[in-house]
């Protein structure tokens, strides 16, 4: 399990940092430069070179890169030109709030679904089986803006029950926070829920028919042992995987998320962002997002050992 | 070892729905049958109709007394195991009947009081060791479920107990084996893991369902031993299932035979295999292939397959295969005819018939005489394999901790196949047969060393994309219902071979199809068939059918028969052999199954752990001097009550360790090895005649001095 782990920080490692050489090339390619942005639209070609000699923009594009990476290694992420402040607290301000959102749908996404799945399952062929697999369908069938704009005129517009948009931060009291969580979890949680349900009923449909669960029956377990001792735990080994795309999925979906419901995270950030051309900035929070991406990818591996002890001792057998 | 008890008991006769049991006999008060199932009947019900997997089956089981279901697969065993656990799945449906266990109708218990005798009083154990065991879950946590469940032990207490159980099952480290998981364990080390789990609530009745199937002959011999001893020590009551009658007569001192649901013959074991009453009885002994039988015969076969009943049944079952049916069995059911004895046989018949055998097959081929002189035969090998060796999974990798050595599947092995010779491969799974089959084939390339094909280098051939020499070599596997598209019929999956050869004409390869089939014995129309409108036999004569379509000179036939009951194996195998004598053909025949090379093979390899042991012609290895592998292997083949002469069974330890290192592969389980020169150098090959060759450290004049294995085949001249 250790070198495992090793190994997958190893891997970790080299993917963010061709990932920040890329989105360092990109960013210089984009139109528009730093040192005239800073300088004003007014300022001479003098003053323009003096702040990109006295910011190092100058230099080989080597060298610039080396300084911006060496940066964020040391925790600065630079500063933002439209802002005119540093980037790490805005960032990690935007950062906090998305994550809210992605985990607590993650959570809904991954408890309700995994129930649903496994109680279609246990009732295989029955209504309640039937009901799960009819609106799963449904779930997959309809687009995701569908629903959010479903919830928004519904619950926001129509019964005037929740904000349609917007945040407020938890120093106001937890009743205004969560009620602007909850239309865009809900959206979240709409978009992902059908899949993992049925993913969780099909493998768990599959886990009930193997000879260790006839064995358990055979020993006389209960139902209830046999279906979350015996079979839970191996059913939800492809429905860990996917959880963790689903993850990523969302740290993406938050971008269209966050703007139809006005939320101030990520996703805003970076279209913020990409309109001003703040080059710092755009860089910065790419590079976190992705980072974000890929912990949670490992963090899905290592759970998916962990709970598969072939992998977790394979890695130390041979 | 158990026999059969000298006073049998009357049991009560197994006729359906018999009532009153017959008077015993004064002198020796019977105990009441522990098991005593009467008139059930079970039916699955789908969207095409009702199945009757079991017709008003009747049979008793005293205390202390292990019986046997034996019959073809289909025939409805495990369907009648599983009623009894109340574990019926997809389906099933007892519809009458009463299974009595202790005087109690478990029919009329609750489904909860059902499953707290689960797991209890009556234990089970499965076919598969490899599937039984949650792969997510420690063994000894599952060992010492149903000992918290139904005798209330807190886990430390629980976890005592599962080391004793564990020790009791002649596993020697417990404590590591409880905290390991299965996949961690040898199959061998996890069916005692489920032997352990079933003895812990020291159950009255095991319910055995094929419990060996899945293993290495050597480990079965050691799990059937250990089995006899617990229930012997035990005083358990068992139903074993299986469809092994070498292994039935070892364990079981009552036999029922099933066939399409219905019991046709019980009594006691001895007598049932030495002078089986009914017809289907005496084709299923038959068809067993014996190391001792004549080689030059063919193995006697049962046409046809197994009944599939939707109702009571209208006639004998058994009519459609049976070589001595006439009207009379056309037209009635037959019931049970049972002496005093517990003896009991479903065919008016029988009495009539107890002197005839089962018929020989008819209208054999004269066999072709034996390959000619040994030097005339490897003048011109059809194949020649030089040093061959292949390692899987070896890895090269700038992470230090990524980097493997491999696994050695095949360690140097060199040897020749003449034209129209067949070639046996035995040794247990995972020592490298198949991958000794696959290289011949160019299906893997070597890591190591050459396989030549008439000369030429069929690997190099291979990669540069040509495809004329593979043609002539084909392959025939295991499982028949895996190699075949299920959504392809027949005649499709056949043409494709064809069209890759470039036969463009589709009529004319429609005919050649036509020929195929029939040259297989399967009438043509089956071209329309789909796969699962066949019979595993049958499947797999499309396989063979197909592997033939390309008019090969050399067929590897990997484990070809294994998967199928003996009396279609039998089959099969006279069907090879038939086709070895009318197109020339060569075969490197893999199995774990000595029997069976036996009856084919003209020289063969005993392989263990990616090395050859010993080589040489059949008749031969199957005499001493034995390499110390080979002897133990012939030892555990099981043997019906005929052949039976008491020699002592060699045991082999479970394998502690992949075989590997510099010294003989076998050092780690050899009962026979010498010390740490064993461990250190590669043992030397000693040569006696005909090519017969052995690798041990042991000197010859040593390993001749042993006594043969089976000492009915010492007069023979060999070959
Ligand atoms: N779940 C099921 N649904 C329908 N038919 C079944 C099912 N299980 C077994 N059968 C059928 O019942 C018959 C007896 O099967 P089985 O009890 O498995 O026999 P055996 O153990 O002797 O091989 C076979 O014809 C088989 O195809
Ligand atoms: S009753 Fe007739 S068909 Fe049936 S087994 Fe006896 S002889 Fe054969
Ligand atoms: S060389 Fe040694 S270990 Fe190998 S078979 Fe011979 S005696 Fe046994
Ligand atoms: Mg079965």
């Amino acid at each position: 399990m250790l070198a495992y782990t090793l190994t997958r920080l190893v891997y970790l490692a080299l993917v963010l940092a061709v990932m920040s050489v890329l989105v360092f090339l990109v960013t210089q390619a984009m139109p528009g430069d730093v040192a005239s942005m800073i300088a004003g639209q007014f300022a001479s070609k003098e003053v323009v070179d003096a702040i990109a000699v006295k910011l190092g923009l100058d230099q080989p594009l080597i060298v610039q890169y080396g300084r911006w990476a060496a940066g964020i290694l040391r925790g600065d992420l630079g500063r933002s030109l439209v802002l005119e402040q540093p980037i790490a607290p805005i960032l990690m301000e935007a950062l906090g709030r998305s994550l809210v959102l992605a985990v607590v749908a993650l959570a809904v996404v991954a408890v309700v679904g995994i129930a649903l799945g496994v109680l279609a399952a246990v009732r295989r062929g029955k209504l309640t089986d039937q009901l799960v697999s009819g609106v799963s369908y449904l779930g997959i069938a309809v687009p995701d803006f569908f629903w959010a704009i479903v919830l928004v005129l519904v619950f926001g517009s129509y019964l005037k029950l929740l904000p349609t948009g917007g945040y407020a931060p938890i120093a106001d009291g937890f009743l205004p926070w969560a009620s602007h969580l909850v239309l865009p979890v809900v959206t979240l949680v709409l978009m992902l829920l059908a899949r993992i349900a049925r993913l969780t009923r099909s493998s768990m449909i599959d886990v009930l028919q193997t000879n260790y669960v006839k064995f358990a029956r055979a020993k006389g377990m209960p139902e209830s042992v046999v279906i979350l001792r015996h079979a839970l735990k191996n059913a939800l080994l492809p429905t860990i995987t996917v959880l963790a795309i689903d993850f990523g999925l969302i740290l993406g979906g938050v971008v269209v998320i966050e703007t139809i419901f006005s939320y101030p995270g990520m996703g805003r950030l970076l279209l913020f962002a990409i309109q001003r051309h703040d080059l710092p900035l755009i860089q910065a929070t790419i590079l976190i997002v992705s980072a974000a991406y890929c912990l949670a990818n490992l963090t899905a591996d290592l759970l998916y050992a962990f709970v598969n002890p072939k992998i977790r001792h394979g890695m130390r057998a041979s | 070892m158990m026999t059969a008890p000298q006073a049998r008991p009357a049991a009560s006769p197994a006729v359906a729905g018999a009532s009153a049991p017959e008077p015993a006999p004064l002198l020796a008060p019977l105990p009441a049958p522990l098991l005593d199932v009467r008139g059930l009947t079970i039916s699955y019900g789908n969207a095409r109709g009702t199945l009757r997997a079991a017709s008003d089956v009747g049979f008793a089981i005293r205390p202390g007394e292990v019986m046997g279901l034996v019959g073809e697969s289909g025939s409805g065993k495990s369907t009648i195991a599983m009623a009894i656990l109340d574990l019926l799945g997809g389906g099933g449906r007892v519809e009458s009947g009463e299974i009595l266990f202790d005087g109690t109708d478990l029919r009329k218990l609750p489904a909860s009081e059902r499953r707290a005798l689960r797991g209890d009083r009556i234990a089970a154990v499965f076919q598969d060791p490899f599937t039984s065991l949650n792969p997510a879950l420690t063994v000894g946590r599952q060992i010492a479920e149903p000992l918290i469940r139904h005798k209330g032990l807190s886990p430390r207490q629980a976890a005592v107990r599962v080391e004793e159980l564990l020790a009791e099952v002649g596993i020697r480290d417990p404590r590591r084996v409880a905290a390991a998981y299965p996949h961690e364990l040898s199959g061998g080390m996890q069916q005692r893991a489920l032997i352990a789990t079933a003895l812990g609530c020291e159950p009255k009745l095991l319910i055995l369902d094929e419990p060996t199937t899945a293993l290495d002959v050597t480990v079965e011999a050691r799990i059937i031993e250990l089995l006899a001893k617990l229930c012997d020590s035990h005083k358990l009551s068992a139903l074993f299932v299986s469809h092994n009658l070498g292994i039935v007569n070892r364990i079981c001192q009552t036999v029922t035979v099933l066939y399409g649901g219905v019991v046709v013959e019980t009594g006691a074991t001895g007598r049932v295999l030495s002078r089986p009453a009914h017809p289907y009885s005496k084709g299923l002994v038959a068809a067993l292939p014996r190391i001792t039988a004549d080689r030059r015969h063919r193995l006697p076969s049962i046409p046809g397959t197994v009944a599939k009943l939707s109702g009571p049944p209208a006639a004998c079952v058994f009519a459609p295969r049976c070589p001595f049916a006439d009207e009379t069995c056309r037209s009635r059911p037959q019931a049970m005819l049972t002496d005093g004895d517990g003896d009991g046989v479903r065919c008016w018949k029988a009495d009539a018939l107890s002197g005839t055998p089962w018929p020989d097959e008819a209208a054999a081929p004269p066999r072709r005489p034996p390959t000619g002189t040994a030097a005339e035969t490897r003048s011109a090998p059809l194949v020649e394999v030089d040093h061959l060796r292949k390692i899987y999974g070896a890895s090269r990798s700038i992470l230090p901790w990524l980097r493997r050595a491999g696994t050695v599947a095949v360690e140097d092995v060199s040897f020749t196949i003449g034209r129209g010779e067949v070639v046996g491969v035995v040794g247990e799974s995972g020592s490298g047969k198949s991958t000794i089959g696959r290289a011949l084939l160019a299906l893997t390339e070597p890591s190591a060393g050459t396989v030549l094909f008439d000369g030429a280098d069929l690997t190099q051939q291979v990669k540069r994309g040509d495809q004329t020499l593979r043609r002539r070599a084909q392959l025939v596997f295991q499982n028949s219902a895996a190699s075949l598209n299920p959504r392809k019929t027949v005649g499709a999956a056949m043409d494709r071979p064809l069209v890759l050869a470039g036969r463009e004409d589709a009529e004319e390869r429609r005919r050649t199809v036509a020929g195929l089939l029939t040259r297989v014995g399967l009438p043509a129309a089956y071209a329309d068939r789909y796969p699962h409108e066949l019979s595993g036999g049958e499947r797999q004569r499309v396989n063979i059918a197909r592997a033939l379509a390309t008019d090969p000179d050399f067929v590897v036939c990997d484990e070809a028969v294994s998967a199928l009951d003996v009396s279609v194996q039998a089959n099969i195998l006279n069907l090879l052999a038939e086709l070895r004598d009318e197109m020339g053909l060569s075969y490197l025949f893999i199995t774990h199954d000595i029997a069976v090379v036996s009856h084919i093979a003209d020289r063969v390899l005993v392989v263990y752990g990616g090395t050859i042991c010993e080589e040489g012609p059949i008749g031969r290895v199957l005499r001493p001097p034995y390499h110390p592998y080979t002897e133990a292997l012939l030892s555990a083949v099981p043997r019906l009550a005929e052949d039976r002469k008491e020699a002592p069974r060699i045991l082999l330890e479970d394998a502690a360790a992949a075989p590997g290192g510099r010294g003989c592969a076998f050092a780690a389980r050899c009962p026979r090895k010498l010390g740490t020169v064993c461990d250190e150098q590669a043992p030397p090959v000693h040569e006696t005649a005909d090519g017969h060759r052995i690798a041990c450290h042991i000197p010859l004049a040593t390993l001749a001095e042993r006594a043969a294995v089976f000492p009915e085949l010492a007069g023979d001249a060999p070959h």
